[in-house]
């Protein structure tokens, strides 16, 4: 009897899932399978066969191909730097933002509503009115000769200077950031008990010693899951460059993820679809190294 | 006093920053042709609604817009009933093979949106799909599987077990129990999810890019994609389609917040 009715809630759960496996089955596991296969080949998306290449594509894209492999490194090294800067960047800004934010009572939810907008907003039209404010006639320029700082003014537009066009993307991505960082250090800031932070009044520990000497050390695991986030989405995005520089100027702001969509979408008939690919379960096995880092310093903290 | 003084000048700075895109948009959106070319001043001298209705009515956005809405609120709808079912059986229901599928879904949050991208691309041209709405829809709901089905599961596991029982003494079949007794019970995980699922997606340029060909199936991002990639874009007017874009999302979440504030902390912590 007992038995009858277990098999028949496991039938029940199995109708429940259904949906939701099929289509992880044919979108997810399928397409992932096809994906991982096609990073061992060659081909361009017309001829109809694959030219098995093993693990070649992977070695040209690391060192072999003289055309591909000196572009792959230089998008490397740029993928880098972002993942540094965003984290660090969102953690440096969001942090204090918090903690103003907690010191207020007075227009601290309108405040929150307006930091979020960035964030929610998130696309191409975000992106096309930054591209606007920094050309070279756009607003930025504009407000800095008008504040008197026309030498910062970038004649050349903020994006179009080889030397200005990455740290600007990155500042915008950070703008994108910020917001899901501060939300998550007021929680935390909001969870910590007011005694302790009474206690340190006691010991004579002013505002911004308490700061740094007992509410940062207590959000560190906030931190953690901060910059675990950024490191992904810095590793991950690609959008931002698509839309904003396309890579440019000269190639200046190209990175991996903005290669490998290259490489499968506007290659034309050269056959470097494979490549593309490879270049993407590259990227996928740098994600699970980070997961998998992030799980051991939480084990080794807990 | 003083301390105060320099918070509040703090957040209103940050402030300025956040909302200074959007001021761009209905600067811009608000100026003609020729002022737009001027230089980048943000007051228009002679502020004209023209732009704005020219993009809605010439420039076809309202059709953008209807797909766009189409798209959001067919993925929306697929991922509340997909996920939730799925999430009631991950809850509630005991079944052999449970964990180890549960475990697949979270295992897909690691995969790159770039590294599916090509082979979904490939797989919509075979199942003949590249160019319709439904191409890009069954991606955008699996997309949010991991997420999806950790909040709703999260979200069924702490009604109590009584409620069911009760149910079930009442002679309500597994369909009726999950109807009327969990459904409810989850409704702020819904919206949750709802929120998580149609602000990205409307916002979605990446996917639809490469797979929608035909102009008149454009959703919002990809319109205004085309305006810039045309042979003179005009700021007004793109900033114009820029605004018709964002205002949706801002109103949604202004009046929505909590929940989205809700799903942001969940996601986190999950």
């Amino acid at each position: 009897m007992a038995s009858r009715f277990r098999s028949r809630e496991a039938l029940t759960g199995y109708a429940f899932v259904l949906p939701a496996v099929a289509l992880f089955a044919i979108m997810g596991l399928y397409t992932v399978g096809y994906g991982l296969a096609l990073s061992f080949a060659r081909w361009n998306g017309f001829t109809p066969t694959w030219t098995w290449v093993g693990l070649g594509n992977y070695l040209d894209l690391i060192y072999r191909d003289p055309a591909i492999a000196p572009v792959v490194q230089g998008a490397a090294l740029r993928t880098l730097v972002v993942m540094i800067a965003v984290p660090v960047l969102t953690v440096l800004v969001s942090f204090p933002l918090a903690a103003a934010l907690n010191h207020i009572t007075r227009l601290r939810s309108t405040f929150r509503t307006v930091f979020f907008l960035p964030q929610v907003t998130a696309g191409i039209a975000l992106f096309y009115a930054w591209t606007y404010a920094l050309q070279p006639d756009g607003s930025l320029n504009y407000i800095l000769r008008h504040l008197g700082l026309g030498s910062i003014a970038q004649p050349q537009g903020w994006l179009g200077n080889p030397g200005t066009a990455l740290p600007t993307l990155i500042v915008v991505m950070v703008l994108g950031s910020v917001p899901v960082a501060m939300l998550l250090y007021l929680t935390g800031l909001q969870s910590i008990d007011q005694s302790v932070l009474d206690a340190a009044k006691v010991d004579g520990a002013g505002g911004l010693r308490a700061m740094t000497s007992i509410i940062w050390p207590l959000l560190l695991p906030i931190t953690g899951a901060v910059v675990m986030l950024n490191l992904r989405f810095a590793l991950q995005d690609f959008q931002t460059f698509l839309l904003m520089t396309n890579g440019g100027p000269g190639g200046h702001t190209l990175v991996l993820g903005l290669e490998s969509y290259n490489l499968a979408f506007v290659s034309g008939f050269k056959p470097t679809l494979g490549l593309s690919s490879a270049l993407g379960w590259i990227l996928f096995v740098v994600a699970l190294l980070l997961a998998a880092l992030n799980l051991r310093l939480l084990r080794s903290r807990a | 006093m003083k301390a105060r003084v320099i918070v509040y000048a703090l957040l209103t700075a940050y402030a300025v920053l956040s909302l200074y895109p959007f001021l761009l948009m209905v600067s811009g959106a608000l100026k003609d042709a020729a002022e737009i070319r001027l230089d980048g001043h943000l007051i228009p001298s002679d502020p004209t609604l023209s732009t704005l209705a020219r993009t809605w009515n010439e420039l076809h956005f309202f059709t953008y817009f209807g797909n766009s809405l189409i798209v959001t609120g067919l993925t929306t709808v697929g991922v509340l009933v997909v996920y939730s079912l799925a999430g009631y059986a991950f809850a509630v229901l005991r079944f052999p093979g449970r964990r180890v599928l549960y475990g697949m879904f979270l295992a897909l949050l690691f995969v790159p949106g770039i590294t599916m991208l090509l082979p979904v691309v490939i797989l919509q041209q075979k199942l003949g799909l590249i160019g319709t709405f439904p191409g890009i829809i069954l991606p955008f709901v699996n997309g949010t599987a991991p997420l999806s089905i950790m909040l709703l599961t999260n979200s069924f596991r702490v009604v109590p077990a009584e409620l069911k029982e009760s149910a079930r003494c009442d002679g309500a079949g597994e369909l009726r129990t999950f109807w009327s007794i969990y459904l409810p019970v989850g409704r702020p995980a819904l919206i949750t999810i709802a929120l998580l699922t149609a602000v990205p997606t409307w916002n979605e340029y990446v996917l639809t890019r490469v797979s929608l060909n035909n102009a008149a199936q454009y959703t919002l991002p990809l319109a205004l994609q085309n305006l810039n990639s045309s042979t003179s874009p005009q700021e007004n007017v793109l900033m114009a389609a820029s605004l018709i874009i964002v205002i949706p999302v801002i109103i949604l979440f202004v009046l929505l917040q909590r929940y989205f504030v809700n799903g942001l902390q969940g996601a986190v912590k999950g």
